[in-house]
């Protein structure tokens, strides 16, 4: 592995591979377009050239093609849990990344509890707090199933889950922890009735109207992804009695309708000895670096750094610092991101990606019928 | 005259009582003192009093213990106690200080006729007491003229008729005057050394030695005392400042009458009035000083303490005089150098340091039996002439006797005080070069407590702080310090006569290479240099590296910052609260914090915080705030308001009732909701109260005329209370109970959620404050390579001029602390250094610096700079837009000048000032400023008699116009004025000044006057 890394690097920097059949860039212009350098004070090149005939007097073409995508195009898996993963994601600009991560954090739908018809809520917590808390909880719903909900909607099995929560602490027991597994889905709709009881009907009116039960629209209950996080702590004698109605939103509207904790990209690192590092220099390069990006090889007397673990730099640029620092370059990978999704669980995170991919390939279909 | 002797005698406080309107007396606690506007007293027998009582903590515990309910005494357990409960508002009494003055001769009386009408006549007599060493020629010299002015009185008898001269008695015999003079010599001069007869001897002494000083002064051997010595100061705390408002109750100055004197409601309305209104004295009188007590400030829990340790200084404000303001050496340890106002108050109002003792005063008498045990010889026995070889020695500034053997002395002293035989608060001031000893035994001096070092060691050893560490009972540990000799007090004068080592190091190097040591004598070592500070700047971290402005300016606003300022809110009506939802202890803290229970009852949040301009939208100390942090309940707080009111009676018969007012038969009525409203007048906990809605319904009834015939419509007026126009919120508790009197008393508490929005203002713990110029949410927000978005975005330009490096160091500390899991300690004058935290974060894989490479939100793309980022902690303060948001087109004037009202809360106009109008003249925008200034403002119109220039009478519905004094009904002109000026016209009219409106211009004035 560790042979690998630095081949590669000098692959780019020294011989370009010969099958380019067009013109190429000197090593420095090809460089600047394909790597950000990072000096010890600041990066530079963050931005590369974007145009398309940045170079066309040279007749090297830089414009973005399908075809050039595709082929360079690449996903590589590293890591997939149940709600987090990582995977590279090579070959392609830093604006779709981007676009990727803020669709991820802001605009793929997720179901959050939004109303709250607060029934008794004797505890210490106040009901704007509790409900907010509330709003916060992860909950293990599907938001394909559902529709979004407008201001004039009826609330119905479509648009809205219903929860209960009803606890109480007796008097003379020991104080309690109420937890969100303690929020009961109710799939029937709401059972607080809307209008008072002096009017009687047939069947008492409620905040829902549903059709039919969610039972019948997900396979799975409706309920809570964590069933641990403390909502409140209930004091002997006191008690909360509410109705939860969670709908389906996006994230950019609150933070709670978000599917991800985060989603963010890293370049890849590239750590390239320009010259060889030998002697006590190679070993206190090694010290120096807190997580280990070199090592040390021993070729009989004569120690030499070597790059073993490129990945894990986290930019310290001790190593450009100090006696070392004219032999090594610390690179990235413009067009190869390492991204990291955290999802809070009611999708998994390759569903999340997927949706994210839907969602701008939906978007792009817009702008071009706008524009036909 | 007759002299009244009243004595109290022994006197006994029992729990503090009620007694409610039906006579049932029950034990009063500090809860529902607050809640139901009651004063925390309990009765004083002997003299039926009821007295005033100090909450303390003890009040708050002992009956914890005592009734085994602690949980149900609804008490905060973080309250220190410390401020009294009036009519339910907590006062705190604040210090104020006196300046020691020396007493002074009434008329000018040349100082040898003094010692004369002493009885001291012979010239040699007279200079043994000013000038102890004859062969000092130039005091001597300078005495000369004195004794050439008094040569012609040569005996007492004269001195006393030349005394009795020039007092007030005039025309009186010659034994008369001599009578007086004598008198005022026993009684007025120098009254500390003694009133008594037979005190001429004494009061020759110290007379002489007073002018001895003055003397050497004089003659520049000496240097002028300081004035603004803290030693020359005595602070007054509530004790002795109530013991002198208890005689200022008792002794009006009148005649006393017993059967008046003893009334049991003069002491008791007499303290409840001065602490009620801070007026120190009786009302209405002279000579009263204000705001001597003060209510008690309950923002958050430091702006609490801190106000419980604030002094005033009573010397005027405007006084140019920059030295009382200034920071003296002798502050050191006794005043925080950095808690003080700025502006006005500055350097005048201080905060005490965490260590200080205010000495409460003892006896001087055992002083002074010791002092006659050990050879004090005093000055019947002694000749002037062995003064120059003995040391003086003085008690509470009064020259008792001298000493022989100074050393012994107070060596024996010290001994005796640190075995605690002398009492401990005693004040032992040797001073060599004057050959004197002063000892003090009086209340108002600051002291504070120090190791004590011996050859260069500390008396306390390692092994009796781990027995301090393993002790099983809790009391008994500080006392025991004390009492064993480890640690005493000293106080700011004897301090001057210590050598003080700062850290336990100088000591060990003074003993291990004393050629290099500052010092080899120590006699005592600081506990921590960190305890000059206050309350407020305990709470900086790292304010060594700060420059010190910012952390004046830091104890300032930590006092406005929002977190938990009581645990038992949730009980308390509190007219203002503010709680944070989700307060955080601080990463970086300071050792003093754990005193302050800032853990326990923290205020503000551990903030992500970069140092980014990040697209300039927090330019000019403006911060970018995260949107989704804010979603994620950053910096959320709850807002609670209280409205009071109470049924009052109206005279004998009416009283005022809570109800739902009725349109129908009420007057007055408010144009707000009255909706809300329970049947009985009040909102229910839970509603949803906005704008005007009226909380409290309350009315009184109109009495019936029916005198006049037909009964008016209305039979009730409205007295309703609405709830603040600019404010909505939910109702959150409602008391309803009975105030002293017995009357129905409602409280109504409102509750309102504040989310941080752009406006609000936020600060960091080293004067960084700042208003969120710009919410992003969190795909914005440019992300680190671990995929932390901050919450905060400060601006770079707020760092290199104000030179906070403090918050650069809590930044690096936070990230340190966060990743390690620890708590950072930030308590100045340590050996943490920056390399030390730098390595350390070096360690946890970061940039050593702090710094990070970032990705802009926007873009995707790297930032072309590495940002530095990491936890600081944020103070939310309590200014926010929607509190301060204000904008008026029409709306109310006032009355007199029917200009618009001031201030947002009575919906009134914003001022077009003077520098406005400036503007707009040099703009030359006449109608513009004609509009602003007029048509905007008091429009108003007059109708002018032509002839005389008054204002005429003018009805515009029958159209008819007259001026009764030209008898004219035709020549009237309408002009437009503003009211203001119409109103000055009036006042000038009624001092009998007439102002003539001239209508027309002078040409046809004086065409019309020809006519």
């Amino acid at each position: 592995m560790p042979k690998k890394g630095a081949k590669k690097a000098k692959e780019v920097v020294d011989a370009p591979t010969p099958d380019h059949q067009e013109n190429n860039l000197p090593d420095y212009l090809e460089l600047q377009r394909t790597r950000v350098v990072c000096k010890p004070d600041a990066p530079i090149h963050t931005q590369g050239f974007q145009y398309s005939g940045a170079f066309a007097a040279m007749g090297v073409d830089n414009s973005v093609s399908v075809e050039k995508f595709c082929k360079n195009f690449k996903i590589e898996i590293n890591r997939l849990t149940e709600d987090d993963m990582e995977f590279d994601m090579i070959g392609i600009d830093a604006s779709i990344a981007n676009a990727f991560r803020r669709i991820l954090i802001a605009e793929v739908p997720t179901m959050a509890i939004e109303k709250i018809f607060m029934v008794d809520n004797t505890s210490v917590i106040a009901d704007e707090v509790l409900s907010h808390r509330l709003g916060l909880i992860p909950l293990d719903a599907d938001p394909r199933l559902f529709d979004y909900i407008s201001d004039n909607d009826v609330p119905n099995e479509r648009n809205t889950i219903v929860y209960k929560l009803h606890v109480s602490c007796g008097k003379g027991s020991p104080r309690i922890t109420v937890k969100s597994g303690q929020l009961e889905w109710l799939p029937e709709g709401s059972q607080l009735s809307a209008a008072s009881p002096a009017q009687t009907g047939d069947q008492q009116k409620t905040f829902t109207s549903f059709g039919q039960s969610q039972k019948e629209i997900s396979e799975k209950p409706l309920g809570v992804k964590i069933d641990d996080i403390t909502i409140a702590r209930l004091g002997p004698g006191q008690s909360i009695e509410l109705e939860a109605h969670a709908v389906k939103g996006v994230g950019k509207v609150h933070a709670k309708w978000s599917p991800v904790a985060t989603a963010w990209y890293r370049m890849l690192p590239e750590v390239v000895l320009i010259k060889e590092i030998k002697g006590d220099d190679a070993v206190e390069l090694q010290k120096k670096c807190p997580v280990n990006v070199f090592d040390i090889e021993e070729l009989g007397d004569i120690k030499r750094a070597v790059v073993a673990r490129p990945r894990s730099c986290t930019l310290c640029r001790e190593c450009v610092m100090g006696p070392t620092g004219e032999k090594i370059d610390l690179r990235r990978v413009r067009d190869h991101f390492i991204f990291t999704i955290e999802s809070t669980g009611a999708m998994p995170p390759e569903v999340l990606f997927t949706e994210a991919v839907k969602i701008l390939e939906e978007k792009c279909e817009r702008v071009i019928s706008e524009l036909s | 005259m007759t002299l009244h002797k009243i004595s109290f005698g022994q006197i006994y406080l029992s729990k503090p009582m009620m007694t409610e309107a039906d006579g049932e007396t029950a034990t009063l606690f500090p809860k529902s003192a607050r809640l139901r506007n009651l004063t925390y007293s309990a009765p004083l027998f002997r003299v039926t009093v009821a007295c005033v009582l100090l909450v303390t903590a003890e009040h708050i515990s002992a009956y914890h213990d005592e009734r085994k309910i602690s949980q149900n005494l609804e008490e905060c357990p973080y309250d220190q106690g410390g401020y009294f409960i009036i009519n339910g508002s907590e006062k705190g009494s604040s210090g104020q200080y006196i300046r020691a003055t020396l007493p002074y001769i009434r008329a000018d009386i040349p100082i040898i006729i003094v010692f004369r009408a002493l009885g001291f006549v012979a010239d040699k007599d007279i200079l043994e007491h000013i000038c102890y060493d004859f062969s000092d020629t130039q005091m001597m010299e300078l005495l000369r003229p004195s004794l050439e002015e008094a040569f012609v009185i040569q005996n007492q008898q004269v001195a006393l008729d030349y005394i009795g001269k020039r007092g007030a008695t005039v025309g009186v015999t010659r034994e008369k005057r001599i009578k007086y003079a004598k008198e005022i010599l026993q009684k007025e001069m120098l009254p500390h050394v003694g009133v008594g007869e037979f005190c001429e001897t004494k009061k020759a002494y110290y007379f002489g030695y007073i002018i001895h000083r003055l003397l050497m002064c004089a003659l520049g051997r000496r240097a002028e005392d300081d004035r603004d010595h803290y030693g020359n100061k005595r602070l007054d705390l509530a004790g002795p400042l109530l013991g002198g408002l208890f005689r200022m109750c008792v002794d009006n100055g009148k005649e006393v009458n017993l059967q008046f004197a003893i009334k049991a409601k003069t002491i008791t309305s007499g303290l409840k009035y001065s602490l009620a209104t801070g007026n120190w004295g009786q009302a209405n009188q002279a000579g009263t000083r204000a705001g001597v007590s003060q209510v008690l400030n309950r923002l958050t829990y430091a702006s609490t303490l801190s106000h419980l340790r604030r002094l005033n200084s009573p010397i005027g404000r405007e006084g140019k005089l920059a030295k009382p303001r200034q920071l003296h050496n002798s502050h050191w340890g006794m005043m925080c150098p950095a808690e003080t106002p700025e502006g006005q108050a500055c350097g005048l109002v201080k905060n005490l340091a965490l260590m200080v003792y205010i000495t409460v005063g003892s006896a001087a008498n055992p002083i002074l039996e010791f002092l006659e045990e050990w050879g004090t010889e005093n000055f019947e026995e002694i000749s002037p002439a062995v003064i120059p070889q003995a040391a003086k020695i003085f008690v509470n500034g009064c020259w008792v006797g001298i000493h022989r053997n100074p050393d012994l002395l107070v060596k024996t002293l010290r001994r005796l005080r640190r075995q605690i035989d002398v009492n401990t608060e005693v004040g032992v001031v040797r001073d060599i070069r004057l050959k004197e000893l002063r000892l003090y035994t009086d209340y108002g001096r600051c002291s504070r407590p120090l190791f004590i070092v011996e050859n260069q060691r500390l008396l306390i050893k390692k092994a009796h702080i781990r027995a301090l560490q393993q002790r099983e009972t809790p009391d008994e540990g500080w006392h025991e310090l004390v009492s064993k000799g480890y640690i005493e007090y000293i106080d700011t004068e004897e301090e001057e006569t210590t050598m003080i080592s700062m850290t336990i190091n100088d000591l060990v190097n003074a003993r291990d290479n004393p050629g290099e040591a500052y010092s080899e004598t120590y006699t005592h070592c600081e506990i921590h240099p960190s305890l000059i500070l206050g309350v407020c700047a305990s709470i900086i971290p790292f304010p060594d590296h700060n420059q010190s402005p910012r952390n004046t300016y830091q104890s300032a606003m930590g006092k406005q910052a929002m977190g938990i300022y009581v645990t038992n809110y949730q009980l308390r009506m509190d007219t203002l609260a503010y709680v944070l939802y989700y307060p955080q202890k601080p990463l970086v803290t300071t050792r003093a914090m754990e005193h302050l229970h800032f853990r326990q009852l923290p205020a503000g949040i551990n903030a992500i915080v970069a140092i980014a301009c990040y697209s300039g939208y927090n330019q000019e100390d403006s911060v970018i705030m995260n949107q989704s942090s804010i979603d994620r309940g950053f910096f959320r707080s709850l807002f609670f308001r209280s409205y009071r009111d109470e049924e009052k009676k109206m005279g004998t018969l009416v009283k005022e009732e809570f109800g739902r007012p009725n349109r129908e038969n009420t007057m007055g009525m408010r144009h707000g909701s009255y909706d809300k409203l329970d049947d009985d007048g009040l909102a229910p906990p839970g509603t949803r109260v906005s704008g005007e809605d009226v909380i409290i319904g309350k009315t009184s009834p109109i009495p019936q005329d029916d005198t006049q015939g037909q009964a008016s419509r209305y039979s009730k007026r409205d007295h309703s209370t609405s709830l603040r126009h600019s404010e909505s919120g939910m109702v959150d508790q409602v008391l309803l109970t009975t105030n002293a009197d017995g009357l129905r008393f409602v409280k109504v508490r409102m509750r309102s959620v504040r989310i941080p929005q752009i406006g609000d203002k936020f600060s960091s713990r080293h004067g960084q404050k700042g208003t969120v110029g710009m919410t992003y949410t969190q795909e914005d927000m440019p992300w680190t390579i671990e995929g932390i978005t901050p919450d905060i975005i400060v601006n770079p330009h707020a760092i290199p001029s104000r030179m906070t490096i403090g918050q650069l160091i809590e930044c690096i500390m936070g990230k340190v602390a966060a990743h390690m899991g620890k708590e950072g300690d930030a308590t100045p004058f340590t050996d943490v250094t920056v390399d030390n935290i730098s390595k350390a974060l070096h360690k946890c894989g970061y940039q050593m610096r702090g710094f990070e490479t970032m990705y802009n939100g926007h873009t995707g793309r790297k930032l072309t700079a590495m940002i530095f980022l990491g936890p600081t902690y944020y103070q939310r303060l309590k200014h926010m837009v929607d509190d301060k948001i204000h904008s008026r087109g029409r709306g109310p004037v006032q009355i007199l000048t029917r200009q618009p009202a001031e201030g947002r809360s009575r919906d009134g106009g914003l001022r077009f000032g003077e520098m406005e109008r400036d503007c707009m003249i040099a703009h030359g925008a006449a109608f513009f400023l004609k509009e602003r200034l007029f048509d905007q403002s008091d429009a108003y119109r007059v109708h002018v008699c032509e002839k005389c220039g008054l204002i005429a009478i003018a009805n515009l519905k029958k159209n008819s116009f007259e001026c009764r004094g030209c008898k004219n009904k035709t020549d009237i002109v309408q002009v437009h004025i503003p009211y203001a000026c119409k109103l000055l016209f009036q006042e000038l009219m009624a001092m009998a000044i007439a102002p003539r409106m001239l209508i027309h211009d002078t040409k046809t004035g004086k065409d019309q006057k020809k006519r």
